[in-house]
């Protein structure tokens, strides 16, 4: 008689800057190829539709020890995870994740910033992100921090205008995202710092 | 004339385009007929419980109709449908799916006026209007329609080949500190974030700023 | 963007995910709508518009209706479609996730609720019970652009 297949273990999330995935260790059958399949259940679900959990078809018998969630993770509540093993008619138990996931705990990283002086215009690149992102771009006069401006840009369009300059003192700017949905941000970026008429970015 | 048998297939893909809440009822003639096809064509209020006759568009040829005036209400949602007759055979009606013209329209970009000095470029953007019943008809501007709209103006040197974005709530823009005697092209695109509606881009307007008199 | 907006229902001050909720039901609105034949009927729509709710009364009604999609609709619409389900699901939690902060107003009599409004959600109730549970269900989730456009 068939032995049970042992469940999945290790089950984790990895979470970056809205990007959640579901990875845990491979399950080992000698010449055998273990496929898994993984399901959610988010608060609606356990507290309105019997606990019901939802398979993820993307995720179904997939020989990957790892499951992009993002797309079903979209809304700011606890979400439990399960993953089980599969060898033709042989399946094993589900593993549940240890906990359950949200995604406002999802790290954030700064973004990429580039700084370019146009003349005598402040100008920034920064990394699309995705719609979720907005960036909370600040810029000063060097030796003025205190009189620091912001610009909220929502949109990443490639080079975004931020402001003219005066010639001679350097201008510095750094950038952080901001995610509406969990109404958090990440920590600002190294610090950048040009010159009107051409100046050179100096990285600090 | 009495509508004999209906065994004419329907006509297809009967859909709403909508553009600034212009809204034109289109189909397909339906399969494997040629010339010769008449329609007609009713609209119903979403939720409302008849079926409304278009009389200006009974016994058409055509393959559209213009339904703005019976949808210009964009807080109702509406159905159309359409019949197609051959030769004393009719077809079933066919319905196009929920239009809702709020959300289903599609948007002009503004209109960009630009002018210059020496070192500087004004930019003035209009939104377009909604779709209005008469040229004497009270102008709507999509701004109220869509409180949220903003404009993303692309501006382009074209010694340099540099293009800076700006993102704007306010329909007018200066850009000073230019180069005298240089051309900038300035496009422009409405975005409104809820509901998710973006226009294309509009064509560029190039303006260049006046010489340097000093120079 | 993610679209979170701050809505100001008098002195209750709620952030909402509109444009995820919107993406959401936009992908599949065509789906939900065609399994509703009846053209005549409306959830919300009829005979009262939402859109002609008193300003004083938008708090109380709008915090009906999302208990109304919470509790009664959404769990009413499981199809056989697993990418609708999984939408479905989405636009549940994040439905729970409001009405949750709308409680907390209610619970702060910051959302209180007037006669008009009760009759209106009465009304809304009426028509939903007029229609068998499913159908009721499925036509009210095909409405909420009409929650939405409203709301917003």
């Amino acid at each position: 008689e068939d032995a049970l297949l042992p469940a999945p273990q290790n089950i984790s999330i990895l979470s970056t800057n809205m990007k959640h995935f579901l990875t845990w260790s491979p399950v080992i059958v000698q010449g055998e190829t273990v496929r898994y399949s993984v399901e959610f259940q988010g608060e609606y679900e356990r507290e309105y539709v019997n606990e019901s959990w939802i398979p993820i078809c993307e995720c179904s018998l997939i020989a990957a020890t790892v499951c992009n969630i993002t797309e079903d993770i979209s809304a700011t509540v606890a979400y439990n995870l399960r993953v089980r093993a599969d060898i033709g008619a042989r399946r094993s138990e589900w593993g549940t994740l240890k906990g359950f996931f949200n995604r406002i705990t999802t790290s954030l990283t700064p973004p990429l910033m580039k700084v370019i002086a146009d003349g005598y215009h402040l100008l920034v690149e920064l990394e699309d992100m995705g719609p979720a992102f907005q960036f909370c771009v600040l810029y000063w006069k060097k030796g003025q921090e205190s009189r620091v401006q912001q610009k909220v840009v929502k949109e990443v369009s490639s080079v975004i205008h931020l402001d003219t300059m005066e010639a001679g003192p350097d201008y510095c700017v750094k950038a952080q995202t901001y995610v509406e949905a969990i109404n958090r941000s990440s920590s600002f970026s190294q610090t950048q710092c040009v010159r009107a008429q051409g100046g050179r970015s100096m990285w600090l | 004339s009495g509508e004999l048998y209906c065994s004419l297939p329907k006509p297809r893909n009967v859909h709403f385009e909508s553009i600034n809440m212009k809204n034109i009822l289109h189909w397909s003639a339906p399969e494997g007929t040629g010339d010769g096809v008449l329609y007609k064509v009713k609209y119903s209020v979403y939720g409302v419980g008849k079926w409304i006759r278009k009389p200006e568009c009974r016994n058409i040829n055509r393959t559209w109709c213009d339904l703005s005036s019976e949808t210009s209400d964009y807080e109702e949602q509406y159905y159309a449908s359409v019949k197609a007759f051959l030769n004393g055979m009719c077809s079933d009606w066919m319905e196009t799916t929920r239009f809702n013209p709020l959300t289903d329209t599609k948007i002009d970009p503004p209109m960009v006026s630009v002018s210059s000095t020496e070192k500087s470029i004004s930019i003035i953007l209009t939104a377009p209007e909604k779709w209005k019943r008469s040229s004497e008809g009270e102008s709507v501007s999509l701004l109220q329609v869509y409180p949220g709209l903003q404009y993303n103006v692309s501006v382009l040197n074209k010694k340099t080949k540099k293009r800076w974005f700006f993102s704007i709530s306010n329909n007018t823009l200066v850009v000073p500190w230019l180069e005298p005697g240089t051309a900038y092209c300035v496009s422009a695109q409405i975005h409104v974030t809820t509901p998710l509606l973006h226009s294309g881009f509009s064509k560029e307007y190039c303006i260049a700023t006046l010489k340097d008199k000093t120079a | 963007t993610a679209g979170n907006k701050i809505f100001h229902f008098g002195s209750c001050r709620i952030s909402m995910s509109v444009t995820e909720i919107r993406s959401g039901f936009t992908a599949i609105k065509a789906n939900i709508q065609a399994r509703d034949p009846v053209r005549t009927l409306s959830i919300l729509s009829y005979p009262h518009s939402l859109h002609k709710v008193k300003s004083s009364d938008r708090c109380c009604i709008t915090h009906h209706l999302f208990n109304f999609y919470v509790d009664k609709v959404f769990k009413h619409c499981k199809t056989e479609d697993s990418y609708v389900n999984r939408k479905i699901s989405s636009i549940a939690n994040s439905f729970l996730s409001v009405k949750r902060k709308l409680g907390q107003c209610h619970e702060q009599k910051k959302c209180m609720c007037g006669q008009e409004s009760t009759e209106k959600f009465n009304q809304i109730l009426a028509n939903y019970e007029g229609l068998n549970v499913t159908s009721a269900a499925i036509k009210s989730l095909g409405e909420l652009d009409i929650l939405l456009d409203w709301v917003e």
